[in-house]
């Protein structure tokens, strides 16, 4: 079972008047298979986390321990803008952070095309595809490698409503049918309580203010009753905390 | 927007702060001592080596060419001959530029794109010196030479430059004005002449680098005066020390174009890319 | 249900469409030029402006040998004149490009060495070839030395600029996702690194020959003995307009093959996974892809500059 551990991580930039705060004192435990949301306006800090979280930044003070039954876990990413080498084709693309081109691994990458309905597409480069399918791509990559947890940050901002839409929806196929542990960054609250268990909410400055739980059955439908009145609720809680209005 | 963990003193700063400030002002004093470091290496042993392993007529040191400098100036040379060369440049460049900037508009029509494009394309790839040599071969000492030379090596910078700010501008704040029903003149000024700001510098200044070097060519083959003249003479006369003091006054002037004039405008065709990046 | 969509009649009828299309305007311009050029030979006052018909037997002349006309004793036809120029340009191309690149590597990835070389690459930048072509010619007398030195000193900084600039501007985010994949070190240099410094090589590549090639004919007409540069000045001194017409035409055809034959086709095949254009944007790009490339490269403190502008053609 994977686990992500975060203990009073504390992270600031900049110094004197300029100095600025990202992250403070932040404590957390997410653990198995669990899709959690990360959930806040811009400016509170959720990209940061995201980049402590993935070794592409490092922290102020604090620690932060991802592991899958007693080693390192191995964790995927989704990026806002899919990353993808505009230079390599679509399977290169994803063969480009295996460990190796074996059979094996092709085929692999070949499977994980096919559920993001992309089979086809191998051959194709990044800059022949829409927006839409490049992010499908860098879905499929992440997935691909197998890992034990996967961490998303913002992968659907970008879209337009149509296609976040069915992206949601096969995401969602794709952590039930392995999973997986997911950390899932927005700033949109619908999309949050639609796709995940728990949701966390930050605020700006950096501070984890609250931790709500969704106990809705899989999967939902946004134009559901139930989800629709989750949402409400999720949505006052912001307003309590005075998130909305600044 | 700073959130503070503490209230701190107002001139008191935290280690961590210092530690930053002292970092940033390490980086800057590396960066002008290997600056200076180039200069005196360079400079050093040119000195060093002029005289003793140069032929010193061939290469005079730093220190000779300085000195001749002044020399230049007393004499009235060193305006004189400037004012001529600038004289031309001003005519040759300011005929292009102007035919470069009516030709960039034009090329909105796809016919008069068509028209032009190979004028264009030729004029881009050319060298300079084919342009004087013809244009000198055929008109000789007369000013249609030598505005034919630099008319033919610029307008195309001119016209390329200026057709892609035309081809840039943004269509959706045309739009927005025009909804709002703002008067065309105004929608010129407030729209479309900032936003070509950046473009119609860019042609001037590469315009204008250019037209210069085909300007001094044109003198060497055909003028009594200006700089590419003095140069020529110069040169013919193994006045070497004087070829260079004329080679250092070209640079001194390019350096004064570039950082007094053209930086201080620069600043203000491009604030509106500023805040864009920023 | 009626249908509410009509299809408009088709706009142009066939003569105007003929005429009115862009295609027309270019075929037409030769012919104005002709025309222009005839023109000026009935109104100008001098006895050496040719027709275009005498440019076009000289060029014809030179090209099959029957002109009659020997430039030296060794090499003494246009195809001798035109096979020494490009053997000194290539040279010269090679060396600035080896020498330019290493020094441009190190100027990207250490901000001393940068600071160490910045102005001195900035005076070499706007030094005009006139002045290596005339020290040098002077310097080495009337042999290769010149023409070579010249292409190298002309080319070098371009080289040096752009290979910097790729340094300085190879794409963070996707290190940072190879790295947050752990893709091994090795992987990254080929797959991200070098894939991305590759427009900004290619802009050094294409700018060390064409900027070189200029300075070549300077140095060849200032000093040298031999070569196309010289060639044409021989028919200056002559005071033969039809030559020195003929041999600019025979520059600018040599410059346009350089730039179609060479230089798309390498874009063509290293850029393969660009998006597509549109067979219209390819058509206008043809010469926007010189300027725009051109004066590639930012300086923020230049003495005289370059320019990167739109990203320098990424």
């Amino acid at each position: 079972m994977a686990e992500i551990k975060v203990e009073d991580l504390h992270k600031e930039f900049g110094v004197g008047e300029d100095r600025v705060v990202a992250l403070e004192k932040v404590n957390m435990e997410v653990r198995g298979h669990v899709f959690v949301s990360i959930v806040g306006p811009s400016g509170c800090g959720k990209s940061t986390l995201l980049n402590i979280l993935s070794g592409i930044e490092t922290p102020s003070s604090g620690t932060v321990t991802i592991t899958q039954d007693n080693r390192d876990a191995e964790p995927g990413y989704v990026f806002q803008a899919a990353r993808l080498l505009p230079w390599r084709t679509v399977m290169d693309n994803l063969l480009f952070v295996q460990k190796d081109r074996s059979d094996a691994t092709k085929d692999r990458c070949q499977k994980y095309l096919e559920m993001v309905q992309l089979g086809d597409k191998g051959d194709k480069y990044p800059g022949e595809l829409s927006g839409g399918m490049q992010q499908r791509v860098g879905i499929a990559r992440a997935f691909s490698i197998e890992p034990d947890v996967l961490f998303m940050d913002e992968p659907f901002s970008h879209l337009d409503a149509i296609t976040a839409r069915s992206l949601r929806r096969e995401l969602h196929e794709m952590w039930r049918q392995t999973r997986k542990t997911v950390l899932f960054v927005t700033h949109d609250v619908g999309e949050a309580v639609e796709l995940s268990n728990r949701i966390l909410v930050f605020a700006k400055g950096g501070k984890l203010e609250d931790d709500l739980q969704i106990d809705l059955p899989f999967p939902r439908d946004p134009a559901d009753e139930d989800v629709a009145v989750a949402k409400a609720q999720v949505l006052r809680k912001f307003e309590e905390l005075d998130l909305v209005a600044s | 927007m700073a959130t503070t963990l503490e209230e701190k003193a107002p001139g008191v700063r935290s280690a961590e702060e210092e530690r930053l400030i002292a970092l940033r002002r390490r980086d800057t004093r590396r960066k002008w001592f290997w600056r200076i470091a180039g200069y005196v290496v360079v400079l050093g042993v040119w000195e060093f080596l002029s005289g003793r392993m140069l032929n010193e007529n061939l290469l005079p040191g730093p220190t000779r060419i300085v000195e001749t400098f002044p020399q230049l100036i007393e004499s009235g040379r060193f305006f004189s001959s400037f004012g001529a060369t600038l004289t031309r440049i001003g005519v040759g460049f300011g005929l292009a530029f102007l035919f470069g900037v009516i030709l960039g508009i034009l090329t909105q029509s796809r016919w008069i794109d068509g028209f032009f494009k190979d004028a264009t394309t030729i004029s881009l790839v050319s060298p300079g010196l084919i342009w004087a040599l013809v244009g000198l071969v055929i008109w000789g000492f007369e000013p249609q030479g030598w505005i034919f030379a630099i008319f033919m090596t610029t307008f195309a910078l001119v016209t390329v430059n200026i057709a892609e700010g035309i081809r840039a501008l943004p269509k959706d704040l045309m739009d927005m004005s025009r909804a709002f029903g703002v008067s065309t003149a105004r929608r010129q000024r407030e729209i479309v002449i900032p936003f070509l700001a950046p473009f119609i510098f860019t042609a001037l200044r590469f315009g204008f680098s250019i037209g210069w070097k085909v300007t001094v060519l044109t003198e060497v083959f055909s003028s009594n005066k200006g700089i590419g003249f003095e140069m020529r003479v110069a040169s013919q006369l193994f006045r070497m020390d004087e070829f260079f003091t004329w080679v250092l006054s070209f640079f001194v002037f390019a350096l004064f174009l570039e950082k007094v004039v053209l930086q201080r405008y620069e600043n203000k065709f491009f604030r509106w890319r500023e805040e864009v990046v920023s | 249900m009626s249908t509410v969509v009509t299809t408009a009649p088709s706009s142009r009828g066939g003569l105007r469409h003929v005429v009115g299309s862009p295609l027309t305007a270019r075929v037409l311009f030769p012919f104005v030029v002709i025309g222009v050029w005839y023109l000026i030979y009935y109104t100008i006052d001098s006895r050496i402006f040719p027709t275009p018909q005498e440019v076009v037997v000289f060029m014809w002349e030179e090209v099959t040998l029957t002109s009659g006309v020997r430039y030296g004793s060794v090499v003494s036809n246009l195809y001798g004149m035109f096979l020494i120029s490009i053997a000194r340009l290539t040279v010269g191309f090679f060396i600035a490009l080896g020498v330019g690149t290493v020094v441009g590597l190190a100027m990207g990835l250490s901000k001393s060495v940068d600071a160490f070389f910045h102005d001195w690459v900035m005076a070499i930048l706007a030094m005009p070839a006139l002045v290596w072509a005339l020290f040098l010619g002077l310097a080495f007398g009337f042999g290769h030395e010149a023409p070579v030195l010249t292409v190298i000193l002309a080319g070098i900084p371009f080289v040096i600029i752009n290979v910097r600039e790729g340094v300085r501007n190879t794409p963070k985010e996707l290190f940072d996702m190879a790295r947050a994949f752990d893709v091994p070190q090795n992987k990254i240099t080929r797959h991200v690194l070098l894939p991305s410094l590759m427009p900004f090589f290619f802009a050094a590549i294409r700018y060390a020959y064409a900027i070189g090639w200029k300075g070549l004919v300077i140095a060849e007409v200032f000093g040298s003995d031999r070569g196309m540069g010289w060639t044409i000045k021989f028919w200056y001194d002559a005071h033969r307009a039809k030559g020195v017409i003929g041999y600019a035409l025979f520059f600018i055809i040599f410059a346009l093959a350089l730039e179609k034959l060479v230089f798309d086709r390498l874009a063509d095949r290293a850029f393969k996974w660009r998006p597509k254009m549109s067979a219209v944007e390819l058509a206008e790009g043809d010469f926007g892809a010189v300027a725009a490339e051109g004066f590639l490269v930012v300086e923020d403190q230049a003495g005289i500059d370059a320019t990167v502008s739109k990203g320098g053609n990424l």
